[in-house]
C-alpha cells in the first residue's frame, strides 16, 4: 500500500506525557472521518528531539513541523493541511523573540544544525517495525561483516575510524574489542549498558524509543568481531517504554534470522537477553552492572581484571554504551574513513546530547564533535528563557562539572572538557541561569553521590557525606572560614582512595563550582547571603509596592497564610509565618515578589 | 627491653582495650614479643563485629577467614590473659607503671567447666530479642493463591543463572512491596542465603520492605528537575498529602518518593503518579493533579 503522505507523531516518554497517544487516536478517527484513510498514513515515532515541544507531529515527505499538538487541535489540522493542502500556521514552530513561523523541519534552526549518526533513524520509522528499519539500510552492515568481512578486518575498522566509548569515559572502542578478541577463554559476552543513571540524560532511552534495532544491529556485529555468542542488553527499571520496545526488537529479529542460530546463513550464532536494572546508580559502572546480572551484590570490583578477561560468570565480557553500539552499523557501512573526517583529531564522530535545564529548545540534540558550547546553547537550544542570563552549563552529570560563561566557546570533546574540569560523560548537558545557586548545586551532585555511593570504598563513602555536610552547612549559612580549603583537601582524597569511577568522579562538582564560582562559596560564608536567591536559609521574600497590583493570587495560593493586604492594594508577606516555599514567586504574573 | 627494666623497674606487661580484630592482632604481637598482655573486652566473648561482615576492602577476602585464626591463637596464648565481660573503670600512675581496675561481671557461669555448647541460650525462656528476633507467624505465612503466584514468578527464571533479581522483581510487581514471608521463600527456592538476598534487595532503590499505596508518587529530582524548582513541587506534594519521602498515607492511597531522572528533561519539574507522567509542573498544580486521584 502506497500512501500520498505521512504524518509521523512522535511516541517518546516524553510526547506520551503531554498526550501524544490521545493525539495520535483523534488523528486517526478524523482522518478517516474526512475518507483519507488510503492516502494519509499516521506512523507513531520515537523521540523527534525537541522534546519542550511535544507532542510533535512531522509530515513527510514535506517535512512540514507541527508542535503542541492538543486533541481539540486535530479535526482543524486534518481538514486544513491534508483535506485542503494548507499548513496551519498557528501550530508551527516560532524562535524565540521572533513572529514568522518555520513551516519546514529542515529549516528549524535546532534540527537544521545537528548532525545525526546515532540518531539517524530519529522521526522517520516506527520503532516496533523492522521493516521500517530494514528499508533505511537496517542490517546492511551486519550482512556485509558477516558475508565480506573477517572479525579482524571489522575491529581494524572500527580502530581505523577512532570511535571512542560514548558513555562517559572514552575509551577507544576498538581497542577494547581487540582485547576482548584476543581472550583465550569462551564463551565471550557482549553486554549494552543502558543503565542511564546520570540524572539529567535521557540520550540512551531516546536511541532505545526511537531506533532499537541499531542498537541490536550493532552489538550482533560486535559479537561476530569478538568471539561472542550471548547478548545482555542492561536497561535501568525507570524506563519501562525503552524495555517494553527493545524487547518487541529482539523478538522481531528472532523471527527475522537476524539474532539467533546461524546468522544470515555464515554458521554464526549469537542471541540477546534483555535485564531490567532496580534503580540503583552504580550499576552503570562495568564490573558492578556484571555482578548484578550474575544476582550478586552490585559493587564494583578492583581491575585488573578487566572484563575482557574475566568479566560475567568469569568469562570474557565486552561492555559498550548505547550510543557507542548505534554508531557501529554506519562505520561498517560507509567506512572509517568517512566517519573520522568528523569531529576533531581526538575525538571523532558526532555526541548525542540532552539538552535541558534553563533553555528554549530542551530536547535532544546531535552535534558533530568539536562544535563550540555557543552553538549549542544558542544556536540550538535557542537561548535563555524568561528574559534571564546565562549563568553555566553542566556536562557530565554527577560525575562532570560546571562550565562558567566566558568558557562558552570552547570546543565540544572529551580532553577539551577534561581539560576545564568537567567530562564529556553520557552526554546530559543542563543548562542553568542566574537564578541558579552554585553551592546548592554541589550540594545536589553530592546529595546525589552520597546516596548512591555503594559503600564498599571508606574515602567514597565517608569523605563524600562529610563534603556533603560541610556544604549543607555552608548553605545553612553557618558555613566556616577554612570550609573551602578543607573541601579542597578532601576532594582529591576521596578521588584517589576510590575503587571506581563514582568516587573518583563525585568531588568534580564541587571542584568545578570552586574553581569559577568561588566568589559564591565566599558571599555564602563571610556575607551570609545567597547571590542568587535560592538557599532558604539565607534568603527573604518580599513584594514590591510599585509592582504589586493587588490580584491577590499570591494570597491564594500561599500555604502559610502569609501574605495579606486588601483588593487591588500592595500586599505584605509576614516573615514570621513564611516558610520561603517560592509559591508567590513562581506564581506572580507582575514580577512583583523578590528574592533577597 | 630487658635490661631497660631492670635499670627503670617498669613492668613489662600490656593492657589492650578492646577485643575485636584490631584489640587481638595488637595482643598477638606483643606477646609473641614476650610482653604478658591483659585482654579486657566488655562484651562477653572476644571477637567484635567483624564476623558481621561479608567481605573485607579491597581484596574480597573472607571476614571470618581473618578473624577466626586470631581467635583461635589469642583463647589459646600462654601470654594473653583474657579478661571478657569486664569494663576498665580508671586507670593511674604513668607510662610503664600503670594501675588498672577493671570491673568483672558476673557471668554466673563457671568458664573452667563451660564447653561454649550454646544448651543454655537455647533452652532460656527470656530472649535476647536484640539478636534473634522471630519473624511473627503471620508474617510468614502466605495465602494459597499467594503461594502460587511466588511459585509462577519462580518458575518462569528456573534454572537461570543469576535469577535472583528478576524473581525479585517480580514479586516487587506483584505486591507493590516485598512481604517477608515472599522473600523467605524466594531465599528457600533459590537456596541463597536469607541475609544474601536481603543484602542485595537492600541495595537497590526500587524494592520496599514496607508496603506501599495503591499509587505511587514519584517526584522527579534529576539535575534538569532540581533546576528548574523540582524541590520546591517534593515541599508542595508532601504539604498537600502530609508524608515525607518513603512514606505512605494512612489509608494507604498514596506513597511519596523521589527518583532521580525520569529521562523527561524537556519538561521538567516532572513528577508520576503510577504510569501517568505530569509535566511543566509548578506548586499550584499539585493540589488539583492528587486530587483527581481521590
Amino acid at each position: 500500500m502506497v500512501y500520498r503522505t505521512n504524518a509521523m507523531i512522535c511516541t517518546c516518554t516524553n510526547c506520551i506525557s503531554n498526550g501524544a497517544l490521545q493525539v495520535k487516536d483523534a488523528l486517526e478517527k478524523e482522518i478517516k472521518k474526512q475518507h483519507l484513510e488510503n492516502d494519509v498514513r499516521v506512523v507513531p515515532t520515537g523521540a523527534s528531539g525537541l522534546c519542550v515541544k511535544g507532542p510533535i507531529l512531522v509530515v513527510q515527505p514535506e517535512g512540514i513541523f507541527y508542535q503542541l499538538l492538543t486533541v481539540e487541535a486535530v479535526p482543524h489540522l486534518v481538514e486544513e493541511h491534508f483535506l485542503k493542502g494548507r499548513p496551519v500556521k498557528s501550530l508551527m514552530y516560532v524562535p524565540p523573540g521572533e513572529e514568522a513561523p518555520i513551516p519546514n523541519i529542515r529549516d528549524i534552526p535546532f534540527f537544521k544544525n545537528q548532525r545525526l549518526i546515532a540518531l539517524r533513524n530519529r522521526g522517520l520509522i516506527d520503532p516496533d517495525e523492522i521493516e521500517e528499519y530494514i528499508a533505511r539500510d537496517g542490517y546492511r552492515a551486519l550482512a556485509k561483516a558477516l558475508t565480506s568481512m573477517t572479525p579482524e578486518k571489522v575491529i581494524a575498522e572500527i580502530k581505523a575510524s577512532g570511535l571512542r566509548g560514548r558513555g562517559g569515559a572514552g575509551f577507544p572502542t576498538g581497542q577494547k574489542w581487540e582485547f576482548c578478541r584476543a581472550s583465550p577463554e569462551t564463551p565471550k559476552y557482549i553486554i549494552c549498558n543502558a543503565d542511564e543513571g546520570d540524572p539529567g540524560a535521557f540520550m540512551d532511552r531516546s536511541v532505545l524509543e526511537a531506533d532499537p534495532h541499531s542498537v541490536l544491529e550493532g552489538m550482533t556485529i560486535g559479537a561476530y568481531a569478538m568471539g561472542g555468542t550471548q547478548g545482555y542488553m542492561y536497561v535501568r527499571a525507570e524506563y519501562p517504554l525503552a524495555i517494553k520496545r527493545m524487547k518487541r526488537a529482539v523478538e522481531q529479529a528472532r523471527d527475522y534470522g537476524l539474532l539467533g542460530k546461524d546468522i544470515f546463513g555464515t554458521g554464526f550464532d549469537f542471541d540477546l537477553d534483555v535485564f531490567q536494572g532496580a534503580g540503583a546508580f552504580v550499576c552503570g559502572e562495568e564490573t558492578s552492572l556484571i555482578a548484578s546480572i550474575e544476582g550478586q551484590p552490585p559493587e564494583p570490583r578492583m581491575r585488573p581484571p578487566f572484563p575482557a578477561q574475566s568479566g560475567l560468570w568469569g568469562k570474557p565480557t565486552n561492555i559498550n554504551n548505547v550510543e557507542t553500539w548505534a554508531n557501529v552499523p554506519v562505520i561498517i557501512n560507509w567506512g572509517a574513513e568517512w566517519f573520522s573526517q568528523i569531529g576533531t583529531d581526538t575525538s571523532k564522530g558526532t555526541k548525542v546530547f540532552s539538552l535541558a535545564g534553563n533553555i528554549n529548545n530542551a530536547g535532544l540534540v546531535e552535534v558533530p564533535m568539536g562544535i563550540t558550547l555557543r552553538q549549542i546553547v544558542y544556536d540550538i537550544g535557542g537561548g535563555i528563557p524568561n528574559r534571564k542570563s546565562f549563568k553555566a552549563v553542566q556536562t557530565g552529570g554527577p560525575s562532570g562539572g560546571f562550565i562558567p560563561s566566558d568558557l562558552l566557546d570552547l570546543s565540544v570533546d572529551y580532553d577539551r572538557l577534561q581539560e576545564a574540569g568537567a567530562i564529556m560523560g553520557s552526554g546530559g548537558m543542563i543548562v542553568v541561569d542566574e537564578e541558579t545557586c552554585m553551592v546548592d548545586m554541589a550540594k545536589y551532585f553530592l546529595e546525589f553521590t552520597t546516596s548512591e555511593s555503594c559503600g564498599r570504598c571508606n574515602a567514597c563513602r565517608e569523605g563524600l557525606q562529610a563534603m556533603y555536610q560541610i556544604l549543607t552547612n555552608i548553605c545553612a549559612g553557618q558555613g566556616k572560614d577554612d570550609d573551602i580549603e578543607l573541601l579542597e583537601e578532601l576532594a582529591p582524597a576521596v578521588k584517589d582512595g576510590s575503587l571506581c569511577a563514582l568516587g573518583r568522579t563525585a568531588p568534580n562538582p564541587v571542584l568545578t563550582t570552586l574553581r569559577y564560582f568561588r566568589d559564591e562559596y565566599e558571599a555564602h560564608i563571610k556575607e551570609q547571603r545567597c547571590p542568587a536567591g535560592v538557599c532558604k536559609a539565607l534568603i527573604a521574600y518580599s513584594i514590591d509596592p510599585e509592582k504589586c497590583k493587588g490580584c491577590m493570587l499570591c494570597v491564594k495560593n500561599c500555604p502559610q497564610g502569609a501574605i495579606s493586604g486588601e483588593k487591588g492594594q500592595p500586599q505584605t508577606i509576614d516573615q514570621e509565618k513564611c516558610i520561603k516555599c517560592g509559591a508567590c514567586h513562581e506564581v506572580c504574573k507582575f514580577e512583583a515578589v523578590t528574592v533577597r | 627491653m630487658v635490661e631497660e627494666q631492670a635499670t627503670n623497674s617498669k613492668i613489662g606487661a600490656v593492657l589492650v582495650v578492646g577485643g575485636g580484630i584490631g584489640g587481638m592482632q595488637a595482643s598477638l604481637d606483643l606477646a609473641n614479643a614476650g610482653f604478658k598482655v591483659y585482654l579486657v573486652e566488655k562484651s562477653p566473648a572476644i571477637g567484635g563485629v567483624m564476623s558481621q561482615l561479608d567481605k573485607t576492602f579491597p581484596t574480597n577476602d573472607c571476614a571470618m577467614c581473618t578473624l577466626a585464626p586470631r581467635m583461635v591463637e589469642c583463647g589459646n596464648h600462654i601470654n594473653v590473659e583474657k579478661l571478657t565481660y569486664s569494663e576498665v573503670e580508671s586507670i593511674d600512675g604513668t607510662p610503664g607503671a600503670f594501675k588498672v581496675r577493671v570491673r568483672k561481671k558476673a557471668r554466673s557461669v563457671d568458664p573452667d567447666k563451660c564447653t561454649g555448647c550454646g544448651e543454655c541460650m537455647e533452652s532460656c525462656l527470656v530472649r535476647n530479642y536484640a539478636y534473634l528476633k522471630p519473624l511473627t507467624p503471620e508474617l510468614l505465612e502466605l495465602a494459597p493463591d499467594e503461594t502460587a503466584e511466588i511459585d509462577r514468578i519462580l518458575s518462569e527464571h528456573e534454572g537461570e543463572k543469576g535469577a535472583l533479581l528478576p524473581v525479585l522483581q517480580g514479586i516487587n510487581a506483584h505486591y507493590n512491596w516485598l512481604p517477608p514471608a515472599a522473600v523467605s521463600k524466594v531465599s528457600e527456592a533459590l537456596d541463597v542465603p536469607l541475609a544474601r538476598v536481603l543484602r542485595i534487595a537492600t541495595f537497590y532503590n526500587m524494592f520496599s520492605f514496607e508496603p506501599r499505596g495503591e499509587l505511587m508518587v514519584r517526584v522527579c529530582l534529576g539535575t534538569a528537575c532540581y533546576v528548574k524548582g523540582g524541590r520546591r513541587i517534593l515541599e508542595a506534594v508532601k504539604r498537600q498529602l502530609n508524608i515525607e519521602v518513603g512514606g505512605t498515607t494512612e489509608d494507604l492511597r498514596f506513597s511519596l518518593e523521589t527518583v532521580s531522572c525520569l529521562g523527561c528533561c524537556g519538561q521538567s519539574p516532572v513528577m508520576t503518579v503510577n504510569d501517568d507522567i505530569y509535566g511543566y509542573l509548578a506548586q499550584d498544580k499539585i493540589p488539583d493533579i492528587l486530587a483527581s486521584y481521590t
